[in-house]
C-alpha cells in the first residue's frame, strides 16, 4: 500500500505507522463515567469499507495524517495533516 | 609535553580514502563530508514569516515551503517537514554566531556533530540507490533541488540533489551519526558490483 502523504508525496505504508481509528475523542477524565471511558479506550468498530484512520509518518516527515481509507481495496479517499483540525485534537 | 585533542569526524573509523568493489573506472563516487555545520530548525506556532525573513537577511536563504533545498553562499537550507529546516553550513566558522541569531525565532538545535553527510555521484549512482531507496530518483522525478526524507535500509535519511557536478547527478545523503557505520556497510555492499571511489573532505579549520 503507498500513501500519499500531503507532505512528502506517495510513499510506501511501511515509513508509517498506523495507531488506529480518527474519530473517538477522549472524554474528560475527571467527570467521564466508566462506560463512556470503556467506550473510549475498547470499543472500535471494525468496517468493511469506508473508515477514518490515523497514520504517523514516522520515516518522513513527522506529520500526523488523517486518512479516509476503504479497508477492503485500500483505496485512499481523503488524506489531511491532523494539526488542520485545530488544538486539542486527537493524537 | 602538551596533549592536543582532535575532533574525530562523522566518518573516522568508518571509511577512508580508496576503492570499494570491482576495479577499474568507478561507477559511484563517495566523498564523505566533514567539518559542516548543521542544526535543526523548528519555526515557533505561527512564526515562519518572521524565521523566513531573518533568513532572508542571513545567510540570505529562502525558507522552502516543500521538500527542496535552497542555496547562498556556504550555506543550504533544507526542508526537514512543515515547519521544521535543516541549515547546513559548509563550515563551522560563525556558525554558532548563525544559530544565536535564530534561536529567538526558532527551536534551535545544533546537530554538527550528530549527524554525518555523504555527497554520493557517478553514473551508477541511481542503480546503487535503487536497492535499498524506496524513492524515485528519476531526473523528471527528482530534479535538482529537491528534497526528502525517507529510510533506506531501516536508517532514516535526509537526502536533497544538488546541482550537477562532473559525475553527473549529485545526492547528499545525510543519516544520524550512530547510524553512519550501518548505513556505510549497506551502500558499500550495493555500490561493490560497480566499484565505488572513496574519498573523504578535509576537515576544514575552525570550529565556530
Amino acid at each position: 500500500m503507498r500513501i500519499p502523504c500531503p507532505h512528502c508525496g506517495a510513499r510506501d505504508a511501511q515509513e508509517f505507522s498506523y495507531l488506529g481509528a480518527a474519530d473517538p475523542q477522549r472524554p474528560d477524565g475527571l467527570d467521564a463515567t466508566e462506560a463512556a471511558m470503556l467506550d473510549y479506550v475498547y470499543q472500535r468498530d471494525n468496517p468493511a469499507g469506508r473508515h477514518r484512520e490515523l497514520w504517523y509518518h514516522g520515516a518522513g516527515c513527522h506529520a500526523w495524517l488523517t486518512v479516509t481509507r476503504d479497508t477492503r481495496t485500500h483505496a485512499i479517499e481523503s488524506i489531511e495533516p491532523v494539526r488542520r483540525r485545530g488544538a486539542g485534537a486527537a493524537a | 609535553m602538551t596533549r592536543t585533542w582532535t575532533p574525530l569526524g562523522a566518518w573516522a573509523g568508518i571509511l577512508a580514502d580508496g576503492h570499494v568493489g570491482t576495479a577499474g573506472a568507478p561507477g559511484v563516487i563517495a566523498l564523505a563530508r566533514d567539518g559542516l555545520g548543521v542544526a535543526t530548525l523548528i519555526a515557533a506556532e505561527g512564526g515562519e514569516a518572521a524565521l523566513a525573513a531573518a533568513l532572508a537577511k542571513r545567510p540570505g536563504l529562502d525558507l522552502p515551503s516543500s521538500p527542496a533545498v535552497a542555496h547562498a553562499g556556504a550555506h543550504s537550507l533544507v526542508w526537514a517537514g512543515p515547519g521544521q529546516w535543516l541549515l547546513v553550513a559548509g563550515h563551522r566558522a560563525g556558525f554558532p554566531e548563525t544559530l544565536a541569531a535564530l534561536s529567538c525565532l526558532a527551536a534551535v538545535s545544533d546537530q554538527s556533530d550528530g549527524r554525518a553527510v555523504l555527497r554520493l555521484s557517478g553514473s551508477k549512482i541511481r542503480e546503487t540507490l535503487a536497492k535499498g531507496c524506496m524513492l524515485d530518483l528519476h531526473p523528471s522525478a527528482f530534479p535538482v533541488g529537491m528534497a526528502a526524507l525517507t529510510a533506506i535500509a531501516h536508517i532514516g535519511v535526509h537526502l536533497w540533489r544538488g546541482d550537477d557536478g562532473p559525475d553527473g547527478a549529485v545526492f547528499e545523503m545525510m543519516v544520524p551519526r550512530s547510524l553512519a557505520g550501518s548505513f556505510w556497510s549497506w551502500f558499500a555492499a550495493s555500490a561493490a558490483e560497480f566499484g565505488c571511489a572513496v574519498s573523504v573532505a578535509e576537515m576544514t579549520a575552525g570550529r565556530g
